[in-house]
């Protein structure tokens, strides 16, 4: 231990911590075992006695770095910071006392253990520098005019920032800008409103902060968040920009409907699609292709080419409001229209119920019916699954089909860029291969369809929206039917490419007032994530950390794994192939300190060694007092919270395992595991987030590329004669506090199966 | 399967002609109708199929079904139609029109043979004489019919003669039937004129 | 102090119903009901008035009634019969909210010099026993309890639906599950089994026309009522009554039942409990299926 430092251990005696363990004990374990300079024990560490306390000692000088064992890290993190010193935190009341016998010998080893882990984590870290990047630019770059992008736009200059709004075609307003009405917003929910979008142009064009380039388009993208070079092409000349951070809002466009001859599209002309009506709407009238009259009988097909196999698998949420609008629409501007909106299921969430009301007050149709084929002389046939039987709908003037959105993830206006076999990796759907999933909600034993398999993605046809100039390929990823990587269940408008977020249809389907919605909160992320570079800090989920990967390039040997294996393709090559981070780029989750073969990588307060360290730190009882010990390494986004939540509901589970928490799964190393298992461990466990095409992962790829690592290791194991079932990974969600106890205790019924380590004691 | 006719203008006549038609497109399917209706097995379609029917242009199938006959009027749809789609009386104005149109054969139909029977009591009396009106009624669909009909109710009416609930005199009648008649013709007179619906 | 209502006692008093309208007569008294006819009321149309004139014209009855009782006063007007009233009160209410519906029926009425502007009350009996004179009063009134007496209260359908639980109707009940009758039937002494079946259908006047279609539907309150030893099965409706009454015979045959339940009206229980003539005033003798245990319970 350095002479410079004075480790101060801190033991809180609350919340029950003092009447099931003994605090003498973990006292001596802290001086005497583990020299720590100093230990004291309070009976409420976080109240402002106790806060008091760590503080004082620390503006004396008598400690320089605390290590406070008392709640779980993830609470009173206001309460425990200190200006420029490192806390580190161990866990003694949910995963110790919470979730294990009180006044018990192994809940005893257990809390002295996690003294021992806090402490060897204090010796082996330190508080991270800042590193604020001090020239950088405040400016938003809005990709796309269209409702969303105009939104986006307009909220960036409400925040103070300038924005850069960029339009490929001539005109400011998208799908939308012509449209006459839109359905309700308002209560009673019943009256079509006005189209917003002429307002919000007018609004843009009004905004001196926000400059307006149409025919322009992103040629070049590279740099980082806060300083992002991006060269803008307007009408063939190019100009640079300095740009904090980009919202790609480039929209939708309607699915093709000359793929869609089976319901009639091309057979007439007066077979048109929902978009096709809306322009007639927007024009005025509406009138029939071929002989220019007015219809009177009308019939929608919702779901043409949507929910479809063969077509668009997906729903695009809005085509049901929309043809409940248009049918509308048409019976207010002639009462004598008779509409029919044939549905297969009628999607109509929220309010929108009520608007299917007015519709039914009004006159409109509406028929449960699978739409088989739709004839040249504009017969519809229908099997109407209420009669059972196949009508033909016949007398029609005109039938309206309506369509579905498909996402300008790319420029398809543009030619097809060409990809390194290399990139070709990150934009076909790199997280997971494409698997099949079961049909859900079939008991077991039941006849379920066939799983749904979906077609083998191909490389997205267009050019690149943002012509990113980083190693990881020049666009952003992209789903699975095409819509942009959103990571939806935790970080909306997030697209791996930090500083870069989506919003609105392009990752989506969705109406006027998601859209809104969506506008909004992509254009504070970006501001969120220009305002930290500032600060030398990270963004979501480790939002306001300082630390930075630092690169031992003397021993590093160019495999490029840290670059290939970033989710967020931070880490470039320089001019001699060595790894350079963009600082910005970078959310400090560890993936290329657990990519690197040699472990060169590392964080001030987080690296291999402290964890090899913190493993070592605890007592391995050897073989004869049969309590083995099981490390888990849990992942602090959502399997270090279920455990916190089991101890919250007082679940107990076997006291045997051992806890150290990692930023994510990519960052742990197979060094980790192979040098705890040398040190006596039974098994390890790596529990992280969900990983797949559906990923849960908080990092996107972390748990997925520790799945892909262990699985290297069963050799490793076999040659160190132990058995592969010691290690393993498991799916652990924040939502399964209830069963995570049950999963730890499995584990150990296996590894009493399997016996004991043979390294104990080596 | 016969070929079906399907009028797509149905669902617009229903909704512009038939009593309680315009609140037709506020169902949304449910069942509830054909759930609580007493009667739901005799009838050839239940309310629910038959609104269904109606919207697909089904007007012959609909029209010549039994259902809008076997109607009990219990008003169990009206009272539980979450849509307050006002069933009996749809189903009811239904059968007229199958009658009108000729989809239901006024002399076949027992509702309307009894209906028949019921109206003369009351134009000729003003009130219903209950023998006149049942006998009447048994004798509408010819001798042999009456007759059988006569010969199987003989023992209720018995009982009722016997309990004095038959009235065996000169029928009761309203003293001032002219006026009534009067008020009836005129009324029958703007029923004609407004909307030809309820023609006899 | 009584209180005066014009009252309305639709065609089957004259006939199938003499017993409902004799019952009644004798307890208004007692319960402090002044009832006066209206004068030379006419029939109301029934169910099948609409069907066979249209319904305009079939409405015009009821005003014809209405304006009739309208001469006579602006008190409420009160009818026992479920099919009387819900026509009178239904046409009534249409009157009330329809304008072009009241100034076609006034066109009609007045070619008898007649008019009517729709400002009486069309009430149910039943729901003026509940609201006007209200439980405790019948209850006073009872000097002969009909002890160890098993009622089966069956209400039916057109006495409740649809307007018991709307604001002009009363709003004195529910559709499904009504407590009046059985309340009723207690308050004589007897005991209101529990009934499943008290909203269950008879079948109306499709049981008139085609019985062969509804026996089955009559037959349920038969099993129930024999199911659970009702000694009668009590009723407010006029058809229903006579429904279950007169059918039993071809139930019986049709289904090998040996069904022989006395259908009385409330009326007449009440009019039994109040002490007074089982004949003259409760006429018993009029129901086809003699009630002999109530019979036997008379006072005289």
């Amino acid at each position: 231990m350095s002479d410079q430092h004075k480790i101060g251990a801190y033991l809180c005696s609350g919340c029950g911590i003092g009447e099931a363990i003994d605090m003498e004990a973990l006292s001596t374990v802290a001086t005497s075992e583990m020299k720590a300079a100093g230990c004291k024990v309070h009976e409420a560490l976080c109240s402002e006695a106790g806060v008091k306390l760590i503080a004082d000692d620390i503006a004396s000088g008598e400690t320089t770095k605390p290590m406070i064992a008392a709640c779980s890290h993830r609470v009173m993190t206001d309460k425990f910071q200190f200006d420029g010193v490192n806390v580190v935190r161990a866990n003694l009341r949910e995963q110790v006392v919470w979730c294990h016998t009180a006044n018990d010998e192994d809940t005893q080893m257990l809390a002295s253990d996690q003294v021992r882990m806090g402490l060897s984590q204090t010796m082996n870290s330190n508080a991270p520098v800042a590193a604020p990047q001090q020239s950088h630019s405040e400016t938003v770059l809005v990709v796309g005019g269209g409702f969303v992008g105009l939104t986006a736009a307009i909220e960036a200059s409400k925040t103070g920032h300038k924005a850069i709004l960029v339009e490929r075609s001539d005109r400011l307003g998208g799908m939308t800008a012509h449209w006459s009405k839109v359905m309700p917003e308002r209560p009673p929910y019943r009256d079509l409103a006005d189209n917003p979008v002429p307002s919000l142009i007018a609004a843009v064009e009004a905004d001196a902060d926000i400059t307006v380039m149409t025919d322009t388009l992103v040629t070049k993208t590279s740099g980082s968040p806060g300083m992002f070079e991006v060269e803008l092409t307007k009408a063939g000349t190019a100009s640079i920009e300095t740009i904090g951070g980009i919202v790609i809002a480039t929209g939708w466009r309607p699915y093709d409907a000359t793929k869609l001859g089976h319901l009639g599209y091309g057979a007439s002309p007066d077979v048109v699609t929902g978009v096709e009506l809306e322009d007639m709407l927007g024009n005025g009238a509406v009138k029939r292709k071929s002989d220019g009259g007015a219809p009177k009988t009308v019939a929608f097909v919702l779901c043409a080419g949507s929910r479809d196999t063969a077509h668009l698998p997906y729903c695009s949420s809005v085509c049901c409001g929309a043809s409940i609008k248009h049918a509308i629409q048409l019976v207010d501007a002639d009462p004598d229209v008779m509409a029919y909106i044939i549905f297969d299921e009628l999607r109509t969430p929220g309010t929108a119920e009520e608007f299917y009301r007015v519709a039914q007050e009004k006159g409109v149709i509406f028929v449960k019916g699978k739409v088989e084929s739709v004839g040249s002389d504009l017969t519809v046939t229908y099997h109407d699954e209420l009669l059972g039987d196949d009508i033909p709908m016949s007398g029609l003037d005109m039938v309206v089909l309506a369509t579905g959105m498909v996402p300008n993830s790319t420029n398809v206006d543009a030619p097809t860029q060409s990809i390194d076999d290399l990139q070709e990796v990150y934009v076909k759907s790199d997280i997971n291969p494409v698997a099949p999933f079961a049909v859900a909600g079939y008991a077991e034993g039941t006849e379920a369809p066939e799983p749904i398999v979906r077609a083998e993605e191909a490389l997205p046809e267009g050019g690149s929206i943002l012509n990113l100039q980083y190693r990881q390929g020049p666009h952003i990823p992209i789903l699975a039917d095409g819509f942009s990587d959103s990571h939806y269940i935790c970080f909306p408008y997030e697209t791996r490419r930090s500083g870069i977020y989506t919003a609105g249809p392009v990752r989506r389907p969705m109406d006027f007032g998601e859209a809104a919605l969506d506008a909004t909160g992509a254009t504070l992320k970006v501001i969120q994530s220009i305002r930290t570079v500032s600060d030398g800090a990270s963004v979501h989920p480790r939002v306001g950390d300082l630390s930075l990967p630092k690169f031992g390039l003397d021993i590093c040997t160019k495999c490029k794994r840290c670059t290939v294996e970033c989710p967020f393709g931070a880490i470039d090559e320089n001019a001699e192939d060595f790894p350079v981070v963009n600082q910005s780029r970078c959310r400090r989750c560890g993936t290329c300190m657990g990519a690197c073969p040699v472990r060169t990588i590392s964080f001030d307060n987080y690296s291999v060694n402290m964890i090899n360290e913190m493993a070592a730190a605890v007592e391995i009882p050897d073989e004869f007092d049969e309590k083995p010990r099981v490390l888990i390494l849990a992942c602090e986004n959502d399997a270090y919270p279920a455990l916190d939540m089991a101890g919250i509901n007082r679940h107990t589970y076997s006291s045997m395992v051992r806890v150290i928490p990692v930023r994510c799964l990519g960052s742990v190393s197979l060094l980790n595991v192979s040098e705890s298992l040398s040190k006596g461990y039974d098994g390890v466990i790596l529990m992280g987030c969900k990983s797949g095409d559906d990923y849960q992962c908080h990092f996107v790829k972390g748990s997925g590329l520790a799945t892909e690592r262990m699985g290297k290791i069963s050799e490793t194991l076999s040659s160190m004669m132990l058995e592969p079932e010691r290690v393993t990974t498991m799916d652990v969600s924040i939502a399964d506090s209830a069963k995570v106890g049950k999963l730890i205790d499995d584990f150990m019924a296996n590894i009493d199966d399997i016996g004991p380590n043979p390294f104990k004691g080596f | 399967m016969a070929e079906q006719k399907y009028d797509l203008g149905f669902a617009r006549y229903v909704r512009d002609n038939i009593d309680g038609g315009d609140k037709l497109s506020m169902c949304m399917q449910c069942g509830v109708c054909s759930g609580s209706c007493p009667i739901g097995t005799e009838m050839d379609h239940g309310p629910r199929k038959l609104f269904m029917m109606i919207r697909a242009g089904m007007k012959e199938a609909v029209l010549k079904s039994n259902t809008m006959f076997n109607c009990v009027s219990c008003y169990n749809c009206v009272v539980r139609c979450p849509r307050s789609v006002p069933v009996k009386y749809i189903l009811h104005d239904l059968g007229r029109l199958a009658i009108t149109e000729g989809y239901a054969d006024r002399k076949e139909v027992e509702n309307s043979r009894f209906a028949d029977a019921f109206w003369w009591s009351v134009t000729k009396f003003g009130k219903t004489d209950e023998r006149l009106v049942t006998a009447k009624y048994y004798f509408s669909g010819g001798i042999g019919e009456g007759i059988k009909k006569g010969m199987g109710n003989m023992r209720i009416a018995l009982g009722m003669i016997k309990t004095k609930r038959m009235h065996l005199g000169m029928p009761h009648k309203t003293k001032k039937q002219k006026n009534l008649k009067a008020i009836l013709a005129k009324a029958t007179e703007i029923q004609d004129r407004t909307s030809g619906a309820g023609e006899r | 102090m009584a209180k005066k209502y014009t009252y309305y006692p639709g065609c089957s008093s004259e006939g199938s119903a003499k017993h409902l309208d004799t019952s009644i007569r004798a307890i208004a008294p007692k319960l402090g009901i002044e009832i006066e006819d209206i004068e030379d009321w006419n029939c109301c149309g029934a169910s099948v008035g609409e069907l066979a004139a249209g319904k305009l014209t079939n409405a015009a009855l009821s005003a014809s009634n209405l304006a009739q009782a309208r001469e006579q006063g602006d008190q409420d007007l009160m009818t026992p019969c479920a099919a009387c009233y819900l026509n009178t009160h239904a046409t009534n209410e249409h009157i009330r909210e329809d304008d072009t519906f009241k100034n076609d029926l006034n066109e009609a009425l007045a070619a008898a010099g007649k008019s009517y502007d729709g400002d009486l009350h069309v009430r149910h009996a039943c729901e003026v026993l509940v609201n006007d004179v209200g439980l405790d009063a019948i209850r006073e009134q009872v000097t002969n309890p009909l002890d160890g007496i098993k009622i089966a209260g069956y209400v039916g359908c057109q006495t409740v639906r649809p307007f018991a639980a709307t604001e002009r109707g009363g709003d004195y009940d529910s559709y499904d599950d009504p407590e009046f009758l059985d309340d009723f039937i207690n308050a004589t002494g007897a005991e209101a089994i529990d009934f499943d079946n008290a909203t269950s259908c008879c079948g109306g006047s499709v049981s008139v026309m085609s019985p062969d279609k509804t026996l089955h539907l009559m037959k349920k309150i038969l099993d129930e009522a024999k199911e659970k030893g009702a000694d009668a099965i009590a009723t407010p409706c006029p058809l229903c009554q006579t429904n279950v009454e007169m059918y039993q015979d071809a139930i019986n045959q049709k289904f090998g039942t040996d069904f022989d339940i006395p259908v009385v009206f409330y009326s007449q229980l009440m009019a039994l409990a109040f002490g007074m003539d089982a004949s003259k005033d409760a006429a018993l003798h009029q129901n086809i299926i003699k009630a002999d245990k109530l019979v036997a319970k008379a006072k005289t």
